[in-house]
């Protein structure tokens, strides 16, 4: 294995961790205001077709990052509508996106499969004009890439340094005794809810409009599912984000390092190493009061009468 | 509470089967404008179409790849014979749903079946024996009957010449394959493309890696990058749509060579060395008019590119005039018979002789090849 291969699995965690840690970003505030949205495969896939079919259309790139967080944040708001306002369960609502979101993105995506079309422009990185070609080429980032550690630091700052932030984790906690010292959890659901789909389309805009620079069907491939596990393993927390989004996604630059070098491990359980590690952490941290799980996550807000 | 929880649980999980289920019908072509002149049928026009035809692919057919190329391959026959009427299916991903699809079809009344998808093989030839009245056409597969027949391009010699492409344009001596599944055709045209590389550049190193699906994108964005950060600067592929590696190698600038479409260029404007694609419609439109006339026989169709089933694209911008002549050479000899993409003797990367000095490997035989020509990086099983 040379340099440049290890240096590879490097750019490769980053560049498929970016989507990782925007969609887990999202699903970390949204779970701290105590909503678990399963849908977010959906929500990712809705997002992806969308700024995908955008940038084909404009041939602006950008616009299809707006887009895509457009149509993340609304499809979100339907799931707040359903788990919000007509108090449905969460879980039952999450997995009725997901799959509303399979058919919807493939009816979107449709017609610009096989196209292509200008991906998000990266740039050069100061000081590395000195090195090869291949190498620099590893490490010129979009401008989606330069901006996801600040937002997870935003993330947590909005979180654990703003009032905004102290009343959403109030809600997820309890959200009678939040309403009982004067929030408005449903309006703070549906906040957390917004800001949450929109992360998650950047996530989305990421692996379509500047990873993949492609669009075909159920393209996330189980990202969504593996945000969700990523914010388990992270304990709720968006710094510990950052390192679990490198983590995972360096285990599939891994295997693929791996696949002809000998070592021989079935590419079937790298895939699964994401899970397994969030199954060890759950092990180990299950019991434990601190860090925990947002005491009321998963419950509905019936309101007080 | 909890109660209220499974109802709606088990709702949203029919509801969801339910709509998948439904998800992808087959639908009409649209009615072609008409085409002047009609080839082979005339004059059986009056009541309803001469052929039904129903073709059913394993994606989207507009995806610049495999599908489309079939796609407009099977949309020719209806270009030189008016009176036939075609239905697609679209996304058929499985085994059950070519079953249903192709079976919907004919109680619309098909009475020839295009199945252009590899894993349509098994389902297309057991409704063979359930419908012997209606004729059946696979693409790619090897299995025959009274009325199931296999067609195809010849792609290995193609992918022989592509070899010679790449061979010569490399620097590092080391060309990567992104591929989906360790498939006996995949690994004869990765077999091909090495021994053509070989055949002109000695020093040639092919690394071939699996991406364990016909369509998961960031995966292949992925395998492309690590075949490039393993000194590849040759790039191919047999996924289903080219978008993603070429897009991938040109945004890292290196060489990419496409494959089962030539749309795939498109993705590669500057590193563009060469690439191929399906072109089956004359022989399909031949095939569809003796079923109408009553003499179509099961035969076992290959075809080359001079015969005219597969096409060369253009080649690319920084590819000189000599390397384009010699590939173009390359595949008068092979199609002259001077050059044998699989002839003998040939050893595994065991160094086992798994073709006979003097003997050649035979069509039926590259279907279930499972190894790789001496010195390729990769794991064939």
């Amino acid at each position: 294995m040379n340099l440049l291969s290890l240096l590879g699995i490097l750019s490769s965690a980053i560049y498929s961790g970016t989507s990782l840690l925007y969609t887990a970003l999202g699903e970390v505030i949204h779970e701290r205001a105590g909503m678990v949205n399963l849908g977010l495969e959906g929500v990712l896939l809705v997002s992806a077709a969308s700024g995908f079919a955008i940038t084909v259309q404009s041939g602006n790139p950008y616009l299809g990052v707006l887009v895509s967080v457009i149509a993340g944040a609304l499809l979100n708001m339907v799931f707040g509508y359903l788990t919000v306002i007509r108090k449905a369960n969460q879980l039952a609502s999450g997995l009725a996106i997901m799959f509303f979101g399979f058919g919807l993105s493939a009816l979107i995506g449709n017609p610009y499969v096989g196209k292509s079309i200008h991906a998000l422009p990266r740039f050069e990185l100061p000081g590395l004009a000195h090195l090869p070609t291949l190498t620099a080429s590893l490490f010129r980032f979009d401008l989606l890439i330069f901006l996801v550690i600040p937002t997870a630091v935003i993330v947590w700052f909005l979180l654990f340094r703003t009032r905004w932030g102290l009343g959403l984790r109030a809600v997820g906690e309890n959200a009678n005794i939040a309403y009982a010292s004067g929030r408005n959890p449903l309006l703070i659901q549906f906040q957390a809810l917004l800001v949450g789909g929109m992360l998650a389309g950047l996530g989305a805009a990421h692996i379509a409009i500047a990873y993949a620079m492609n669009w075909t069907e159920y393209m996330t491939g189980g990202r969504g599912f593996i945000a969700v596990a990523l914010v388990i393993f992270s304990r709720w927390h968006p710094i510990r984000a950052i390192v679990g989004a490198l983590l995972f996604s360096a285990s599939v630059a891994v295997q693929l390092v791996l696949q002809n070098s000998g070592i021989n491990i079935s590419p079937f359980l790298l895939d699964c190493f994401p899970y397994i590690i969030t199954l060890l952490v759950l092990i180990a941290w299950g019991g434990t009061k601190k860090q925990q799980a947002p005491a009321s996550l998963g419950r509905v807000f019936q309101g007080t009468k | 509470m909890n109660k209220k929880f499974y109802w709606l649980l088990a709702v949203t999980i029919i509801a969801a089967f339910t709509l998948t289920a439904c998800g992808a019908p087959a639908t009409e072509a649209p009615a072609e404008a008409p085409v002047e002149e009609v080839e082979e049928v005339e004059e059986v026009e009056e009541e309803g179409p001469c052929l039904i035809i129903g073709a059913t692919y394993g994606g989207p057919i507009n995806d610049a790849g495999y599908n489309q190329a079939f796609h407009e391959s099977v949309m020719k026959i209806k270009e030189n014979i008016d009176c036939v009427e075609i239905i697609e299916a679209e996304n058929v991903y499985d085994e059950a749903g070519a079953t249903t699809t192709i079976e919907q079809m004919i109680q619309q009344g098909a009475g020839m079946i295009i199945a252009t998808a590899f894993s349509h093989q098994d389902p297309a030839y057991e409704l063979a024996t359930k419908y012997p009245d209606v004729i059946f056409e696979h693409a790619g597969g090897w299995l025959m009957g009274a009325n199931f027949a296999n067609f195809y391009g010849k792609p290995p010699d193609v992918w022989y010449a592509q070899g010679v492409a790449a061979g010569l344009m490399t620097k590092t001596n080391r060309l990567g394959f992104v591929a989906a599944f360790p498939l006996g055709w995949t690994l004869t045209f990765a077999n091909a493309f090495n021994l053509g590389a070989k055949s002109v550049n000695p020093d040639v190193v092919t690394e071939v890696k699996f991406t364990y699906a016909w369509g998961d994108s960031t995966k292949e964005a992925e395998v492309t990058n690590a075949l490039i950060n393993a000194g590849a600067d040759v790039i191919t592929m047999h996924v289903d749509s080219p978008a993603t590696v070429l897009s991938t190698a040109e945004s890292r600038g290196v060489y990419s060579i496409g494959f089962q479409n030539t749309a795939a260029q498109q993705f590669a404007p500057k590193y563009w060395i060469v690439g191929s694609g399906f072109t089956l419609g004359d022989k399909l439109t031949w095939l569809a008019s003796t079923v109408i006339d009553g003499t179509w026989t099961p035969i076992f169709l290959r075809c080359s590119l001079k015969e005219g089933c597969m096409e060369l694209s253009d080649f690319g911008p920084e590819v000189p005039q000599e390397v384009q002549d010699q590939v173009l050479q390359t595949v008068d000899d092979l199609d002259a018979g001077t050059i044998v993409a699989f002839a003998g003797p040939i050893k595994d990367q065991d160094g086992n002789v798994v073709v006979a000095d003097g003997e050649v490997l035979t069509d039926d035989l590259m279907s279930n090849v499972d190894w790789m020509v001496e010195g390729m990086i990769g794991s064939p099983k």
